[in-house]
């Protein structure tokens, strides 16, 4: 079970459809890992109802209604399949999106305990990548340019304000500086959600900075 | 929440829920579309929610009117397709169908923004429906009193969640558009959702 949460504004977001997709997809991930933020977010969605229902309505005229009764036909109703929970720990999501499983991916080695593998979510806004970290690795300190959502998915990491384990859902807001390092004990699965490139602070490698680009793929 | 008074027993017949209450009109059209593909129980819905899906559609600013049909459709018949997949005891109609409608529109959106993109707003919503007695009770007490207590927020409030959730901006673009701090939205947005009681427990 996870101590860290999407807070009430991002799940208002997320329940209202306002998040980016990128956004939307880590903060699912989470939630649906997480009976609390399932609540939550089913309270939220249940005010999105009660506001709908309250609109407003806008004139519908009959032609619209023959024009669906006539296409009924042509759309037979879809047997329902209730979603299996697959014998896989990974998130259906992530699944799809790697078409396949962590060690199908393409990595990129940054330095000896990291490699990145990005995903493409056709969201044009936000690079949506995993982060490996060797156990016991350390990412060189750094900043953020812009927001930074990162869910943990296999493993853990510490950083100065704490260390974090999987299912654990964070918000990083420009400016936080930090030096995340795996736990000793196993290698550290994170997916990480970026709106702006992240910026080095270590001096041995300020030098990338320039070179970092936000990557949708 | 509206009775069915006016139908016969017999062919489709009232639905009992477990506490042998009758089930709201609603979500016994949608179980007899699942159930005897009834156009009649279809037709019931189409005139009630189409025009609340068209003022949806409308209210997200950016779709013309033939986009706002198009999406009245297209809602409408995911709707006949997935009337299998409703639990009356699980959820409530107005819920399953407003999470449709929302979706949709996402997905119009995305699809008129040309985004090539292998998820659809579905597939990145949480799906769990939990089975427990205690928490489905615990949701429908939830739901009627959110309902309940919606009528009486104050202006600004409702306002701001009426962007929110039917216009679907951030939080960050309906600042901009009011023209006020990016922290009197949350803080509006904090205070409706504690009068609708609707909290983090710790």
């Amino acid at each position: 079970m996870s101590n860290l949460h999407p807070d009430l504004d991002l799940l208002t977001e997320y329940a209202a459809g306002s998040l980016a997709l990128a956004q939307a997809a880590c903060v699912s991930i989470h939630v649906n890992d997480c009976r609390r933020c399932q609540r939550i977010a089913g309270q939220l969605t249940d005010l999105g109802a009660g506001l709908f229902e309250a609109l407003e309505p806008s004139p519908v005229g009959d032609a619209q209604l023959n024009a669906v009764l006539a296409r009924l036909d042509d759309e037979k109703p879809l047997e329902y399949i209730r979603k299996k929970s697959s014998t896989s720990d990974t998130p259906a999501i992530l699944q799809r999106l790697m078409r396949g499983d962590f060690s199908d991916l393409n990595w990129k080695n940054v330095g000896s305990a990291l490699r990145i593998s990005y995903l493409k979510t056709g969201d044009p806004q936000h690079e949506f990548a995993l982060y490996h970290i060797r156990a016991g690795g350390r990412i060189p300190e750094h900043t953020h340019r812009g927001t930074e959502m990162t869910l943990v998915l296999e493993g853990g990491f510490s950083d100065a304000n704490g260390s974090y384990h999987k299912g654990d859902f964070l918000l990083r807001k420009p400016g936080d500086v930090h030096a995340p390092t795996a736990l000793q004990s196993e290698d550290c699965i994170c997916l990480a959600v970026l709106d702006a490139p992240l910026r080095f602070t270590d001096w041995k490698f300020r030098w990338m900075n320039p070179f970092l680009k936000l990557r949708t793929v | 929440m509206r009775l069915v008074t006016d139908r016969k027993d017999g062919e489709g017949g009232p639905h009992l829920d477990a506490d042998g209450n009758r089930s709201d009109e609603w979500s016994e059209c949608l179980t007899l579309i699942a159930q005897h593909q009834d156009r009649a129980a279809f037709t019931r819905l189409f005139r009630h929610f189409a025009p609340l899906m068209k003022a949806f559609a409308l209210s997200g600013s950016t779709l013309s009117a033939n986009h706002a049909d198009e999406l009245v459709q297209e809602v409408m018949l995911k709707v006949w397709q997935k009337a299998s997949g409703f639990d009356p005891q699980k959820a409530a109609a107005s819920t399953w169908i407003y999470t449709i409608a929302r979706n949709c529109r996402t997905d119009l959106y995305r699809r008129l923004q040309k985004f090539d993109t292998p998820l659809s707003a579905e597939d990145v919503t949480d799906s769990q429906e939990s089975e427990e007695a205690f928490v489905v009770l615990h949701q429908k007490r939830s739901r009627d009193r959110i309902h309940a207590l919606l009528a009486e927020l104050p202006n600004d409030q409702a306002q701001i969640l009426g962007k929110v959730y039917m216009e679907g901006k951030t939080h960050t673009e309906v600042a901009g558009e009011l023209d006020i701090p990016l922290g009197t939205v949350k803080s509006r947005v904090r205070l409706a959702l504690q009068k609708l009681q609707i909290q983090l427990e710790r």
